[in-house]
């Protein structure tokens, strides 16, 4: 009989390469190292030393080390070849080019929010609507993009008061796909107000998702968003119960957006949203763009405190997971994504090269076409930079090459810029051009004094530290990495 | 500690009192590359700000603090510790940069990307 015996390659002191990796200090006994790709593995600052140095001689640490391709054998060929592979496979969308196709149908809107986004109009200036002659034009120029998946999202204002414009881009882009063979998806970005028997027969004839906004408990959520009756609240969740009984539980999702009066009640707004049986919450802070801006509508906390006010909201999940209660955090289930599999979930705001224009193209009731949502919301206060061009005398090259593009996506690119270049979360975080010439003056930002750069540094080094401290949690993180 | 561990030796160090204006670190040009401390002290932005000079055989930082509620040992330790982490990422760069550029290029090959450089 044979015996087969396993034998470990043990490796001796300056026996290993490192490979390019990163590091980051996440308290006094721990350090997270990053390879390219995002894999990573925690370490203490003496065992940080010792691999850098040569002298480690635990080898079951150097055995995850090479599993997670931080450091080779001298002359191993296979790390670098995979290595490779899941840098091209994460960056695998990047020749698709424009995937969301964003169609401002009107700007009217009955609410008015106070930390609304964009310039509202009053409900009956259809002054402000997108007429079929600029949506045609812009259908054409969505289905330039080589993305082989379009989705049209409608915007407004309330979309809804254009419901016509909606029916009529929806046929229309069905007909167009029938020569193009695009995956085509449709989602209208509503406060549900105005939702009636004809809308949701239309959705679920046309397959359209909603997303709406609900910022938890009946007296924040009207609080934030003002309508006449101050009824946003009733409006919002019978409209959620609507179209989950009519189109599907999944065919709905809500976003928060977090004021100051939001801070001290991440738990109530999660609990809402479980109860509602919405499966995902999505913790956003409040944008430095437009009224929101302006007004400083709600928008007058710090950084630090959004973070506690995540770390609630997401402890809040945890446990209602712990329950069985099926529900994530979506901010973290994108960098889950990043953290755990080679994908990236091309979530617009923490992509390098950056989102805009090549992740989204806004088409504006006027036929203005712009980088990004925001870039649009920039243009209401009089900043033009991230206009691309016009709908009616614009071609798809001359959009996708004009230097209102390329020059804010070239100047940001992480991999190039101070700070962030040996930053340990490069694979996991962003360029955001828009955010960073809206509060810095150009498009890169100085990331020691960026609120986008101490934003995602506190959630991906709590999302680590919890990874680390708490197995449930790896284990929450990995299923929404699937 | 040793150059070669990427851990630098700070020389003399002045300050004038537990919380003063600005505070002195100096470091040996020989343990500290220029690059390390520029990277610092702008990677500490938001806490100081940093002249910094060539004296002799040294580089004499000054650190004015930008957060009040730093104290001048504080201040110090902040930045010695960033000054170390920048000498340990550039000995990683260097070391692993020809590994780094072989992923890049093993990457991005057959994409199109790298035939006018091939062709040429």
């Amino acid at each position: 009989m044979i015996k087969l015996e396993r034998t470990a390659t043990l490796l001796s002191p300056h026996s290993w390469q490192l490979l390019p990796l990163r590091f980051h200090r996440l308290d006094a006994d721990s350090v997270v190292l990053t390879s390219m790709v995002g894999e990573h593995e925690f370490v203490t600052p003496d065992e940080l030393d010792a691999v850098v140095d040569g002298t480690c001689t635990d080898q079951e640490l150097l055995a995850r080390l090479r599993a997670v391709h931080l450091i080779q054998l001298p002359g191993e060929r296979l790390p670098a070849e995979l290595l490779a592979i899941k840098l091209r496979t994460r960056m695998r969308r990047l020749p698709d080019s424009t995937g969301l196709h964003i169609f401002v149908v009107t700007l009217r809107c009955e609410h008015t929010c106070r930390y609304c986004q964009v310039s509202r109009q009053p409900t009956a200036k259809n002054e402000f609507d997108m007429t079929e002659q600029t949506a045609r034009q812009a259908l054409e120029l969505a289905f330039m993009s080589p993305s082989p998946h379009i989705k049209i999202e409608f915007q407004g204002g309330e979309p809804l008061l254009n419901f016509p414009l909606i029916r009529w881009i929806t046929t229309e882009a069905k007909r167009m796909n029938k020569e193009h063979g695009k995956d085509l998806a449709f989602v209208i970005a509503t406060n549900l107000a105005l939702l009636d028997e004809e809308i949701l027969d239309f959705c679920a004839a046309e397959d359209i998702y909603l997303s709406t906004s609900l910022d938890g408990p009946a007296d924040l959520h009207n609080g934030n968003r003002r309508r006449p009756g101050q009824n946003s609240w009733d409006q919002a969740v019978a409209g959620i119960r609507l179209a989950q009984e009519r189109l599907g539980m999944h065919k709905v999702s809500a976003l928060v957006t977090t004021t100051a009066a939001s801070l001290n009640r991440a738990a109530e707004i999660v609990d809402l949203y479980a109860e509602l049986g919405l499966r995902g919450v999505f913790l956003r802070p409040i944008s430095p763009y437009g009224f929101a801006l302006r007004r400083r509508g709600g928008a007058d906390y710090e950084v630090s405190q959004w973070l506690e006010f995540y770390e609630a909201g997401l402890d809040r999940v945890e446990e209602l997971c712990s329950q069985g209660v099926p529900m994530m955090e979506i901010y973290a289930s994108i960098i889950a994504k990043k953290m755990l599999s080679n994908t990236d979930p091309g979530y617009v705001d923490l992509t390098s090269p950056a989102g805009i224009g090549i992740g989204a193209l806004v088409y504006n009731y006027d036929g203005d076409v712009y980088a990004s949502d925001e870039g649009r919301m920039l243009a209401e206060m009089s900043d033009r930079t991230f206009r691309l061009g016009n709908v009616h005398d614009s071609s798809y090259a001359d959009i996708m090459l004009s230097d209102s593009l390329l020059d804010p996506l070239m100047e940001s690119v992480t991999l190039s810029a101070p700070m962030c270049s040996t930053c340990a979360f490069e694979p996991y975080c962003g360029a955001d051009p828009v955010f960073h010439h809206t509060t810095a003056g150009n498009f890169l930002g100085h990331k020691a004094l960026s609120a986008f750069c101490q934003r995602n540094m506190g959630v991906f080094t709590l999302l680590l530290r919890k990874m680390r401290d708490d197995p449930y949690f790896l284990d929450l993180m990995r299923q929404w990495a699937q | 500690m040793s150059v070669e561990s990427g851990v630098p030796v700070p020389g003399t160090e002045a300050s004038t009192g537990e919380s003063t204006a600005e505070v002195t670190l100096t470091f040996d040009q020989a343990a500290v590359d220029l690059d390390a401390l520029q990277r610092s002290a702008y990677a500490l932005a938001a806490e100081l700000t940093a002249d910094i000079r060539v004296r002799g055989g040294d580089y004499v930082c000054t650190l004015f603090r930008r957060r009040q509620d730093l104290t001048d040992d504080e201040l110090k330790h902040r930045f010695r510790a960033e000054v170390n982490d920048q000498v340990l990422r550039a000995r990683i760069a260097r070391e692993t940069e020809p590994l780094r550029n072989l992923v890049f290029a093993l990457a991005f090959s057959r994409t199109g990307l790298s035939e006018a450089g091939e062709t040429a």
